[in-house]
């Protein structure tokens, strides 16, 4: 059975014959809790988006006079809105790519036949049950400037102590990095899964064909993990793209607003300090919004031809 | 409307038993509670699992203990302060407001506006109830020297040194730097580097923390914001780019470029682990944790008061804390009597000497600083002495009772900002200062907007 490209298959189905009244139904009836979860928790709350991006707020943040795109010129004039998106890119390409070649370097290392290589699998899989926060306030006392371990770690091999978060140029790349941390354990556990999933015949049939090592891992091995790559791809930028814990407990933007993403930046809008700006704030949730839609058709439009799909 | 049905029934109750008994302290008539039924009483506080915490459910038990049957005080932890305030905006949005709300200093002007709160001065009217606080307390949160909340957990900053530190680097521990110069001085002496030329204890360090800012404006008796502090008439504008403001950021900006300081940016926890841990000698705290640092701290911690940037010793250091805030909208008057007997009941001597030596927090009244128990433990901890002895020689004038601010959060937010490009980014100490007051004026302009149009 071939996979279909999922942008693919939804250009064909058009090209279909009409399915039956029954099956209509049928499907509408699978449908059906999903689509009341969706309208509950996406649609709703995205319609309520755009009326409060369209509205003024008063002291308690209740929306109280129409300003039609105020909220929008307002956001787009500011430079902040700029160096947001800037900061959201940085951010986002130093996690995913990152997190992409260890995962996949650490489910290569992971299928070598050895003893006891259970433990290792499950060990490596283990951040995958952090919660954000955990990890986060984990990292933070690791990455303390006066008693933190990589200070200290550093101090052994005699170099100067790092501030990793106090300093702007090296906060956003140290949120990053516990962010790869947190995003590891999920890439291993699936590219694990999808390296079990090569048939071994084919790996028989290119030795008989006399591919040895690299020629092996660049002819055989990736293609066949692309599907795999190409999913973790898709979805670990949108994780990355809407971080906000990690940078919540670390820095909450800092230091001087160097690691104030998109997300955060709307979180500093609609709650944080006692701000109640949430018309502003929707107006930036609809640009994310915007944003992410945009990368992702990108992703499904540029790259989605290179993946290999049995 | 569930709500509001709820609330007209209750109300045909409270009308139905208007003869019902008065109880010990005699409200009206028309404010007690239907017959036979429990008063229930929600309280927001701030403080995560802890000494804090366990403290307040300590007194809180106390209190439910003592009116089983008639008021029942159900705590609940609803977050860090700034967390708390948004959360109150959005319970009055959606009209679940608790009883009683903790809410921080900076949040005082903005829930005076919001006109969701009975004035805590009603209640300390009809009672003809004497609070007895300590004046500079109930200064910063009077306005016309009225109380619209009941100040509760209240503290100081200080300078805490590193005893042991001081001893071992030839400096007197009694003699606690009392200025930046001699903090200097005495942190030249302190940092140590190892063979490899790292530093193993650093002089001085402090979180950036917008509050020590306020502190440091207070401390040299100078408006952190217009009209008097806020206290005149509504603030305007934030004075955070005052020459005394820019000399303390310069002076910290050295500090630490000499290598004389560290920096463990916003997170106070950060500086405590590091003060705790002895990689730093001195460093600026509130009164409230003085606690935790002796407990947690190898070495002998001592005190002394906030350090000021001039030579004059005109003005002081704000009272800081929180206060308790009894909500109107949705609570019945009964429900709201219930609050304040709750309130009262915390202010007690006992209850206050209690909080005091659990948590480190001020005995805000004169007669819990007289109680036995609150005796006998300042001379166990003579640190918790000079804590109050600097509260006691407190100067009130507009500059130590601090700015009034509707949007005092984000401009304390915006002072961060400016510290960090400051410190961090070796920003000049003007221009980002200036930076910061710019920034948040259009916030206060709404704001003030929005309170005049209301």
């Amino acid at each position: 059975m071939r996979r279909q490209p999922l942008v693919g298959a939804l250009s064909r189905a058009t090209g279909r014959e009409r399915y039956s009244a029954r099956e209509t139904a049928t499907a509408a009836a699978f449908m059906a809790p999903s689509l009341l979860l969706f309208t509950v928790w996406i649609f709703y709350p995205l319609g309520r988006s755009v009326y409060l991006s369209l509205h003024g707020n008063d002291l308690f943040g209740r929306p109280a006079r129409f300003v039609g795109g105020a909220q929008f010129q307002e956001l787009f004039a500011s430079p902040s809105l700029r160096e947001a998106i800037v900061r959201t890119a940085a951010f986002t390409v130093l996690t995913v790519v990152p997190g992409l070649v260890l995962g996949t370097l650490i489910a290569l290392a992971l299928q070598a036949p050895i003893r006891g290589i259970g433990v290792f699998r499950t060990l490596l899989a283990t951040p995958f049950a952090f919660s954000v926060a955990t990890a986060s306030v984990i990292f933070q006392i690791f990455f303390n400037p006066g008693v933190g371990v990589f200070n200290a770690i550093l101090g052994l091999i005699h170099l100067h102590p790092v501030g990793w978060l106090t300093n702007p140029a090296t906060a956003l790349p140290s949120v990053a990095l516990a962010s790869v941390w947190l995003q590891l354990g999920y890439n291993v556990l699936v590219l694990s899964a999808g390296l079990q999933g090569i048939p071994a015949e084919i790996y028989e049939a290119a030795r008989l064909d006399g591919a040895r090592g690299l020629t092996m891992a660049r002819r055989i091995t990736l293609p066949m993990l692309t599907p795999t790559l190409f999913f973790l791809l898709v979805v670990s930028t949108v994780v990355a793209i809407q971080s906000f814990g990690q940078i919540h407990i670390l820095t909450r933007g800092g230091p001087a607003g160097a690691t104030t993403t998109l997300v955060y930046s709307l979180y500093l809008n609609a709650f944080a300090f006692g701000s109640t700006n949430y018309g502003l704030a929707s107006a930036q949730a609809l640009v994310l919004f915007a944003i992410v839609v945009v990368v992702t058709a990108l992703q499904f439009g540029f790259l989605e031809r290179r993946v290999f799909y049995r | 409307m569930k709500r509001i049905a709820v609330l007209i029934a209750s109300l045909v109750m409270v009308s139905a038993c208007g003869g019902g008994s008065p109880s010990s302290s005699g409200p009206a008539a028309d404010e007690t509670a239907p017959a036979g039924k429990v008063v229930e009483v929600s309280f927001w506080h701030s403080f995560a699992a802890g000494a804090n915490q366990d403290a307040t459910n300590v007194l809180v038990q106390r209190f439910n203990d003592a009116h089983t049957g008639k008021i029942h005080v159900t705590p609940a932890f609803a977050g860090d302060y700034d967390t708390t305030f948004s959360k109150i905006k959005a319970a009055v949005q959606a009209n679940q407001t608790p009883s009683i709300v903790q809410i921080y200093d900076v949040g005082t002007r903005f829930m005076i506006d919001s006109k969701q709160i009975t004035p805590m001065q009603k209640f300390i009217d009809e009672d003809k109830y004497t609070t007895d606080l300590e004046p500079v307390i109930a200064n910063y949160f009077s306005i016309n020297g009225k109380l619209d909340s009941m100040p509760w957990n209240n503290s100081l900053p200080l300078l805490y040194i590193n005893r042991d530190a001081f001893t071992a680097a030839g400096l007197d521990p009694n003699k606690p730097p009392a200025t930046l110069d001699e903090i200097r001085a005495d942190a030249q002496k302190l940092t140590k580097k190892d063979a490899s030329g790292q530093t193993v204890q650093y002089g001085f360090g402090a979180a950036i923390y917008g509050w020590f800012l306020e502190q440091f404006a207070a401390r040299a008796d100078v408006l952190m914001c217009n009209n008097g502090n806020g206290r005149d008439k509504d603030a305007t504008k934030i004075l955070s780019d005052s020459p005394q403001l820019v000399k303390v950021m310069d002076w910290w900006k050295q500090m630490l470029a000499d290598g004389l300081a560290l920096n463990t940016g916003r997170p106070t926890g950060n500086m405590q682990t590091a003060f705790k841990a002895g990689r730093v000698a001195m460093t600026l705290e509130s009164t409230g944790v003085l606690g935790g640092f002796i407990s947690g701290s190898k070495f002998q911690v001592g005190a002394g008061p906030y350090p000021r940037s001039e030579a004059s010793t005109a003005g002081g250091p704000i009272v800081g804390g929180a206060a308790l805030w009894i909500m109107n909208n949705g609570h019945p008057a009964y429900e709201q009597r219930a609050a304040w007997e709750f309130v009262k009941f915390l202010e007690q001597p006992d209850s206050m000497a209690y909080w005091h030596i659990k948590t480190g927090y001020f005995p805000d009244t004169k007669k819990s600083q007289e109680d036995p128990t609150d005796v006998a433990f300042r001379q166990t901890r003579p640190q918790f002495d000079v804590a109050l002895q600097q509260l006691h020689a407190e100067t009130t004038d507009k500059a130590t009772q601090g700015c009034v601010l509707g949007v005092m959060p984000q401009a304390r937010q915006a002072n961060e900002v400016a510290m960090e490009q400051i410190l961090a980014s070796g920003a000049s100490s003007k221009t980002a200062l200036s930076g910061a007051v710019t920034s948040i004026q259009p916030a206060i302009d709404q704001y003030n907007q929005a309170v005049g149009a209301t």
